[in-house]
């Protein structure tokens, strides 16, 4: 997945969407998955294709016991290793051997996210460092590579903060910062008022930092005297089909103003499921640019590896 | 008890006395791409009866076209549509005048798909419960869609042991006190016996049937005529009734398949006769819920070798038959080595006494 060969970590999950009920489908890239939650809680993930007739597994279902049993001829996995543990009507022959089992993927949750690895042997990541309360999951009609550049181009497009209005103007340009890509654009409130153009200075700034392999992006929105009025990570993941899956946390900072008050009020965030196709085509790539640059320039000079070990870095606050 | 190298293993080999050396390799079973195969040369199920008059309606076997209507009050079925303006050149499949071989027998309306010369009533697949002239009412027939490969849909057809999850609700779940698996099989046909004791009962038995005891016997057989892909799914349950079931999974495509059902429910009383052939219905969604998700993961070669259980031995055997069969067809070879009109009734174990025609 990154250029250095190493597999990074995907939010695929909020931990609220990874039950004990029933099996959660989702993907990264082409690779289909399949989530639930064990006897223990603990979060399991399996390659979403039975191996004994390659039905889905998330048309199955959760035992009791904490295994997968598929739908189609009730064989059951175990989620930590993906081996078979149970065919139906075998009776006392429920010995296989070890290569009876589905594909089974690193796992780890953290700070309200499930995140997957597809190489299985990959060490654990460093833990998100808190949960923040609010949360979503948005599919997009669109691939993630252009997702991520429209979020640089034209914020708007993508996401909504109640009461926030993006500008076109930047206060700091594109650049790298401890590994990860960072930029601030300044914002307005909505309402009347000078507009952005003509305006000297602006009451808010969005601050994006992200994650140069996966595109996890950490979003804090401060006002002129850096109070964070909202935070959010936003974590857009390729899915099948050309799909992005944004999966989405965010808590409310201590705004003390009108406009800060008013975010505190139900769910100020949000990420679109549409996007205006029309608008889109015609903003212009002008901080993605800089986005692919820096990419390209990590990969190569960062010592192989590098790239996803800041994947599994999390983003101090 | 489970190998992943081992082939199916043979329990009995009805015609021959040995198993015939096959073409196929294991690897190729264990990772088939039912999704090429085309077979040739065969009758296959296109309407019912009923459903041909006078107009022309079109049907497809392996996305050819066939028009079919009645001349005279006989069936006919032709490449071009009569009203067609003809804008491509006639197949081989037809004669001088666009006509494919047509058969009307069982109920069913038969196209011969393949070399028009090699058209022969001797191989229609035996079907001994149906009445050989038709006429069953209505109610035990069906037309049910598949959108997965038809020897897809007839691996499911041929592994029951998916009944008691997907089918619970219909037919029972997996309790019994044992349950033995047997395959025979021919070059033409596998016909796999399936045989419970003491199953759950079926609650639409338990229902419609006004069985009282908790559980009963059943034997099940699915019998597969490979090319036609015709199946024959026999139940007789003790206490119960004997449902025998004509099972054809007609390829429009190559992965559109086309059933024209048949259950004959004549001996069983008044309500389960209405009620089972109406159970297709929510049986068929079921198995689509699967087999069309399965179907897409067929299409292309892979590595990957599926796992089997010992429940899959009569599965196995039919994809290494299919095999067979295609290799011998990619070499020109569309003889039939065997027989698949003679009367199959003991080998279905039919009890004949029930259906006298
Ligand atoms: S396909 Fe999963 S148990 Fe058969
Ligand atoms: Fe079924």
């Amino acid at each position: 997945m990154t250029e250095s060969g190493l597999q990074p970590w995907w939010i695929v999950a909020r931990s609220e969407e990874v039950t004990s009920r029933e099996p959660l489908s989702v993907d990264i890239g082409a690779q289909p998955l399949v989530l639930w939650r064990d006897a223990e809680g603990i979060a399991r993930a399996l390659e979403d294709r039975c191996p004994h007739r390659r039905a889905p597994l998330s048309l199955g279902c959760i035992r009791d016991d904490g295994w997968i049993q598929c739908g189609y001829h009730g064989w059951s996995y175990d989620g930590a290793t993906g081996r078979l543990k149970q065919i139906p009507n075998m009776k006392g022959e429920q010995r296989f051997p070890p290569v009876y089992k589905a594909q089974a993927f690193a796992i780890a949750e953290s700070g309200g996210f499930v995140r997957v690895c597809l190489d299985p042997a990959a060490a654990a990541p460093a833990p998100e460092v808190s949960t923040m309360a609010l949360s979503g999951t948005a599919h997009v009609a669109i691939e993630q590579a252009a997702w991520i550049a429209a979020l640089y181009d034209d914020p708007a497009l993508l996401i909504d903060i109640r009461g926030v209005r993006f500008t076109p103007y930047l206060m700091s340009e594109l650049r790298e910062e401890g590994g990860l890509l960072v930029m601030e654009r300044s914002c307005q409130w909505a309402g009347l008022h000078w507009p952005a153009p003509f305006s000297a200075d602006f009451p808010i700034t969005v601050l994006t930092r992200s994650d140069p392999a996966t595109g996890r992006t950490e979003l804090p929105l401060r006002d002129d005297q850096f109070t964070t009025l909202l935070t959010a990570v936003i974590a857009p993941v390729p899915a099948a089909r050309g799909v992005t899956a944004v999966r989405w946390r965010a808590e409310v900072g201590r705004g003390s103003g009108l406009h800060g008050r008013l975010l505190g009020l139900g769910t100020p965030f949000a990420v679109r499921e549409a996007i205006d196709a029309a608008a889109l085509r015609r903003s212009k790539p002008s901080a993605s640019t800089h986005y692919d640059d820096l990419r390209a320039r990590l990969a190569t000079s960062s010592t192989p590896g590098a790239t996803a070990e800041l994947s599994r870095t999390p983003v101090a606050a | 008890m489970l190998d992943i190298l081992s082939r199916p293993q043979d329990q009995i080999d009805l015609q021959h006395g040995a198993a015939p050396k096959p073409a196929t390799s294991l690897n190729a079973v264990n990772n088939w791409v039912p999704h090429d195969i085309v077979m040739r040369d065969s009758w296959f199920p296109i309407a019912h009866s009923y459903g041909i008059g006078k107009t022309p309606v079109r049907r497809a076997i392996y996305s050819q076209p066939y028009f079919v209507w009645r001349e005279g009050g006989k069936a006919v079925a032709a490449e071009f549509h009569p009203a067609e303006a003809r804008m491509r050149e006639k197949s081989i499949y037809t004669d001088a005048a666009g006509r494919y071989p047509v058969m009307e027998h069982y109920g069913v309306v038969w196209g011969w798909f393949g070399n028009p010369q090699a058209a022969d009533p001797a191989h229609l697949p035996s079907l001994p419960f149906l009445p050989p002239q038709g006429g069953l009412p209505k109610y035990m027939t069906a037309t049910q869609r598949f959108d997965c490969s038809a020897p897809i849909s007839l691996e499911n057809l041929i592994d029951l042991t998916h009944a008691d999850f997907l089918h619970a609700d219909v037919v029972g779940d997996e309790r019994s006190d044992s349950e033995t698996i047997e395959t025979f099989y021919d070059s033409e046909t596998i016909t796999m016996v399936r045989t419970l004791v003491n199953k759950s009962v079926a609650p639409i038995m338990k229902f419609f049937s006004g069985i009282r005891q908790p559980t009963q016997n059943v034997r099940q057989v699915i019998r597969i005529y490979l090319r036609s892909h015709c199946a024959i799914a026999y139940g007789r349950f003790e206490p119960g009734d004997d449902v025998p079931l004509f099972h054809p999974c007609t390829p429009e495509t190559r992965d559109r398949t086309r059933m024209e059902m048949v259950m004959n429910t004549s001996n069983a009383g008044l309500l389960f006769r209405h009620i089972m052939p109406m159970a297709g219905y929510k049986v068929s969604r079921q198995d689509s819920s699967m087999t069309s998700p399965q179907s897409p993961r067929y299409m292309r070669p892979t590595a990957r070798k599926d796992l089997h259980s010992r429940f899959d031995a009569p599965g196995q055997r039919y994809r290494l038959l299919m095999q067979d069969l295609a290799a011998r067809q990619a070499g020109g070879d569309f003889a039939y080595r065997d027989n698949v009109s003679e009367d199959c009734s003991d080998i279905i174990g039919l009890r004949k006494e029930l259906f006298r025609f």
